[in-house]
């Protein structure tokens, strides 16, 4: 981190000239340049992008120029699983190429100092590189009841978030926990989980949902940010829309026997066997915006409805409330219990009841009146 | 207290769970527009079953129920006025026949006719039936007989009639079985059907009488809708028939009579139960089953084409609807056709339900009747029977309006005329 | 806005209170009419009464309106007829054969059973929107209709017709994103079973009871019903 280029940096490494640009063409991939040219959507990019560009010369520029970006990486309530995907993946490859981009500085799970020492290195990166590190927040922010619910080294989430956040270039959100609250904000939600981007306004926070998150979406973000110095374009929910432009259902390799009409019942039965569509055993497919079904997970192995179980629609808000896992998702969020349908029907029959006894009560008077005007009209004859 | 009033008080009182569940279930789909002769022939909108309905359906939402009660509180729903009635009265008297073939059509399968009734029922409570109609209950209120029948007459008339066809008709016989009640229509315009039907009786050996009490069947109460009334005229054959302590009674061609007397009288007074009701077409099949009248076989093939009219209340109302079709099929078994549609299906004549009583409503009842013209002329019948004078009457009269040149009579008649001494 | 959160409004919470209208306006309707009583019928009838019942039901369920029985106003009108019956059909083959619908039945009634292919249904739900449209320009342009239309017909019309045309889009992902079609589905749904109590719609109930008394009328008056 002297001012080295990330070219400079791989030469030493013993990289080859054709294994960089091999490299520059897969990260060109990552970011979604070779099939579309995403800078021209993106708000605030300065760069201009001639027609018949080569996206791998325009990655090998930026690499041959800038240095590596420096990462400080928080965990608030969170189980670690985004780090898990990202670390584990399957080597050698894009991820691990990409992670030799970024300097991480601060990352309690990876990092081998603890305690206050790793709090001072923490301390020291964000005042070296004020306004140019990326802030990655894993797992939710609690900032209820003064933040007790949370807290690392005597400072509540909310305040570490905070602080990390002013000096932040941007903010990436990693995980459904940290893009939309997750697990942690499931009802009844004890220690009033929020997202990050409904607490940081002032800075760009870019949100890589999943559950895990899907780590070649992370390292496509992070490539994008060191080539261009600028966020992608993004969804309504601050998602890259590179990644998560489609549903899992659109993508689907089970999607023929949808539109045939062809589910599974049970996941023991021929259906399932045979590789049929999983809707009716509560796949999420439809409504779930992720690139599972296409990048896939494991280096390209296989996903969830690959391999037989429903799409859980983990990358979108709220999952865990969203019905149950294995309740076709036409299905009603929850049935009104017992009771209250019966206070419900008891309040149509109390209603009822009384419009039948005071209907009844007119008819009578109807009947009296009508005798009267019989008996008149024999007075008059 | 205004009509209105009135008309909605009877109403409320006629509305019970029978009628408030079917008129809850009208979808309002309009079809059974297309089954109403007086629709076909007219293609008024306003003669649609169920608009002839719609003063009911109000009264029932605007009294019974709560969204009714709020939409007339803020104004959305206009409430019933003495205009409303008058204008529904000239609907339900003059352009409806209570035939209830739109029953047949709907879809829900709603009792119209019988709702319609009801609301005449209160459009009768509020005066407001025609006053041709009213004039008519009136005189059968003072006289016995909307035609004038009185007991006088009624007399001389039987007399006449068994002098002139030399039959018996066995006066007020205490122990018959059968007590026979004619209408006025047959006394004072058909009375060879009242020879007719007492030849009939007589061949068969039938222990049968007439009585003076229950001198008329037909009750201009049910058509007019008052309940009073209606109770009156059926009162006056119950007593005759218990003075003679008769078994049945015998209900000759009259449509409506025989419908009031054997689906309506139950539910008004207990003794209806007392005896068995049965209309002439009924004895008429029964005898010829039994043997105990022989008819001649085709005896009627030679006029040409006979067909049968089924008349509302007899055929789609009273069932008797294999019973004229077998008798025929003795009489005239190469020269009887049908017409179509026909049995439950059959179109009406267009004068029941009073409507021929009414002077106002003779255009809108010769039109109806174009539809039965373009039906027997289809068949190219050259006679036309039935067995309901009420039928009889209006066939009769169009005949001589449109000039047509059909013979039109009834089915006792023709089988009176083919008995085998 | 976010639809999600919409969605989960229209599946869940929306949902609910318009499932407890229904229940407590359908019950309050069925209540009010039994509750206006019953008088005896003391004539005799002429056929029995109950196989009366069982033809009337059988002839408005199964023959209604694919074999004419009143063949002369059938024959005045088919297209309404045949349009009546095909959306009724059509109405049932999805809401109870389709596979999204039985998973809602399922849910609430805690019983599955085995559907119908999506292409099957699909072709149904299409003559069942056909058919919708010929009922409403039938109503635009037939005299009878119009006089007895009022704002009520036309939001009836409006409230099937809604939750059938977004359902449709919705099935074959068109127009919009599918969670923002299964949002209006669900909607106009919910508008449609708020709807129903106040409505004439509810006829699916009082059917059962204009049918029994067509069958017992007829047969007290001894015709076929």
């Amino acid at each position: 981190m002297d001012g080295k280029s990330i070219l400079e940096e791989l030469k030493e490494k013993g990289v080859s000239r054709r294994e960089f640009i091999k490299l520059s063409g897969a990260i060109a991939g990552a970011i979604g340049l070779s099939s579309f040219p995403v800078v021209e959507a993106q708000a605030g990019s300065q760069l201009k992008v001639a027609r018949g560009y080569k996206p791998a010369d325009l990655v090998a520029k930026a690499l041959a120029t800038k240095s590596r970006v420096p990462v400080i990486w928080l965990e608030f309530q969170d189980c670690a699983g985004c780090t898990e995907a990202l670390t584990r993946s399957q080597s050698p490859t894009l991820v691990n190429l990409v992670l030799n981009m970024i300097t991480i500085e601060y990352h309690e799970t990876l990092s081998a100092a603890a305690g206050f020492q790793v709090e001072e290195a923490k301390r020291a990166a964000m005042e070296k590189y004020a306004g140019q590190y990326i802030l990655v927040v894993e797992g939710s922010v609690s900032p209820k009841d003064g933040g007790v619910y949370c807290t690392i080294g005597g400072k509540s989430s909310l305040a570490i978030l905070e602080e990390a956040a002013a000096g932040a270039a941007a903010i990436i959100a990693t995980g459904n926990c940290a893009t939309f609250g997750g697990l942690p904000k499931a009802k009844p939600n004890p220690t009033g989980a929020v997202s990050v981007m409904s607490l940081i306004k002032d800075k760009p926070v870019i949100n890589i949902s999943g559950c895990p998150a899907i780590p070649e979406v992370f390292t496509g973000v992070v490539a994008h940010f060191l080539v261009f110095g600028t966020l992608p374009a993004l969804d309504h929910l601050l998602r890259p829309k590179t990644f998560y432009g489609n549903t899992i259902h659109d993508r689907c390799l089970r999607r023929p026997f949808y539109d045939a009409g062809k589910f599974a019942d049970s996941f023991d039965d021929e259906g399932a066997r045979q590789g049929w569509c999983l809707y009716k055993l509560g796949c999420k497919g439809p409504t779930t915006y992720n690139a599972c079904a296409s990048l896939k997970w494991s280096g390209g192995l296989s996903f969830p409805i690959q391999s037989g179980h429903p799409c859980l629609g983990c990358s979108e808000p709220d999952f865990w409330d969203g019905g149950g896992f294995y309740q076709g998702q036409s299905a009603p969020l929850d049935r009104p219990a017992a009771t209250v349908a019966g206070i419900a029907a008891g309040a149509g029959l109390v209603l009822g009841v009384g419009s039948a006894v005071a209907n009844n009560q007119q008819k009578k008077n109807a009947k009296k009146s009508l005798k009267k005007v019989e008996e008149g009209s024999n007075e008059l004859e | 207290m205004t009509v209105t009033e009135q008309a909605l008080d009877m109403f409320v009182h006629e509305t019970g769970g029978w009628a408030a569940s079917q008129l809850e279930a009208c979808t309002r789909c309009g079809m059974c527009a297309e089954a109403c002769h007086f629709y076909q022939s007219s293609g008024n909108p306003e003669f649609a079953p169920v608009w002839k309905l719609e003063i009911l359906r109000r009264a029932y939402e605007q009294r019974f129920t709560l969204i009714g009660k709020f939409k007339t509180a803020i104004g959305i729903e206009k409430k019933l006025t003495d205009e409303d009635l008058q204008h529904w009265s000239e609907l339900n008297y003059y352009a409806c026949t209570v035939c209830n073939k739109c029953a047949m059509v709907c879809p829900m399968g709603i009792d119209l006719g019988t709702l319609l009734h009801t609301v005449r029922s209160g459009l009768a409570a509020a005066g407001m039936v025609p006053e041709e109609l009213e004039t008519a209950v009136m005189k059968q209120v003072n006289e016995g007989s909307p035609l004038g029948m009185t007991a006088s007459v009624w007399d001389s008339r039987l007399e006449w009639v068994a002098d002139e066809w030399e039959v018996d008709i066995p006066r007020d016989v205490k122990g018959a079985d059968t007590l026979v009640v004619f209408t006025s229509i047959e006394v004072m315009k058909f009375p060879t059907n009242v020879a007719a039907i007492a030849k009939i009786l007589n061949a068969a050996g039938e222990k049968w009488t007439v009585s003076s009490i229950a001198r008329e069947v037909v009750n201009f109460g049910f058509y007019e809708g008052d309940e009073e009334h209606e109770k009156l005229f059926m009162r006056r054959l119950f007593d005759g028939a218990k003075e003679l302590g008769v078994k049945r009674i015998v209900v000759t061609e009259c449509g409506h009579a025989y419908d009031a007397l054997r689906f309506h009288a139950p539910n008004l007074l207990p003794e209806a139960n007392d005896y068995e009701i049965i209309h002439i077409t009924g004895v008429m099949a029964d005898l010829v089953k039994s043997g105990r009248i022989k008819l001649q076989e085709g005896f009627f093939d030679k006029v040409g084409t006979v067909t049968l009219h089924d008349a509302c209340k007899i055929q789609r109302r009273g069932g008797y609807i294999q019973e004229p079709r077998d008798i025929l099929n003795i009489l005239a078994p190469h020269a009887f056709k049908e017409m179509t549609p026909n049995m439950e299906e059959a179109i009406c004549c267009g004068g029941g339900g009073g409507v021929i009583a009414i002077k106002a409503a003779d255009p809108i009842r010769y039109d109806a009747f174009t539809l039965k013209i373009d039906q027997v002329n289809k068949v190219g019948a050259n006679m036309v029977t039935m067995t309901c004078s009420n039928c009889r009457l209006q066939f009769t009269e169009c005949v001589e309006h449109f000039n047509l040149d059909w013979k039109v009579t009834g089915l006792a008649q023709m089988v009176a005329d083919a008995l085998v001494e | 806005m976010n639809w999600n959160d919409v969605l989960s409004f229209a599946r869940g919470p929306l949902f609910q209170v318009a499932l407890l209208v229904f229940i407590a306006g359908m019950v309050y309707r069925l209540v009010r009419v039994i509750g206006l009583g019953w008088s005896k019928d003391r004539v005799r009838p002429k056929r029995s009464e109950a196989k009366g019942v069982v033809m009337s039901f059988l002839k408005g369920i199964i023959i209604w309106p694919f074999i004419p029985w009143v063949k002369n106003t059938f024959k005045k009108n088919p297209i309404i007829y045949l349009a009546g019956g095909l959306f009724h059909l059509g109405l049932f083959v999805i809401l109870i054969l389709g596979t999204p619908h039985m998973l809602a039945w399922k849910s609430l009634l805690g019983i599955g059973w085995r559907t119908l292919g999506l292409p099957i249904v699909d072709w149904f739900a299409a003559v069942t929107i056909i058919a919708m449209v010929v009922l409403f320009i039938n109503r635009l342009i037939n005299p009878v209709l119009k006089l007895l239309t009022g704002p009520a017909e036309w939001l009836n019309l409006l409230f099937v017709f809604l939750p059938m045309v977004s359902g449709y889009i919705m099935t074959h992902h068109l127009f919009f994103r599918y969670e923002v079609l299964y949002s209006l589905h669900m909607l106009t749904v919910d508008l449609m079973l708020i709807w129903i109590p106040f409505s004439r719609i509810s006829h699916f109930v009082f059917y059962f009871f204009s049918r029994t008394i067509h069958g017992q009328e007829f047969a007290k008056h001894g015709v076929r019903a």
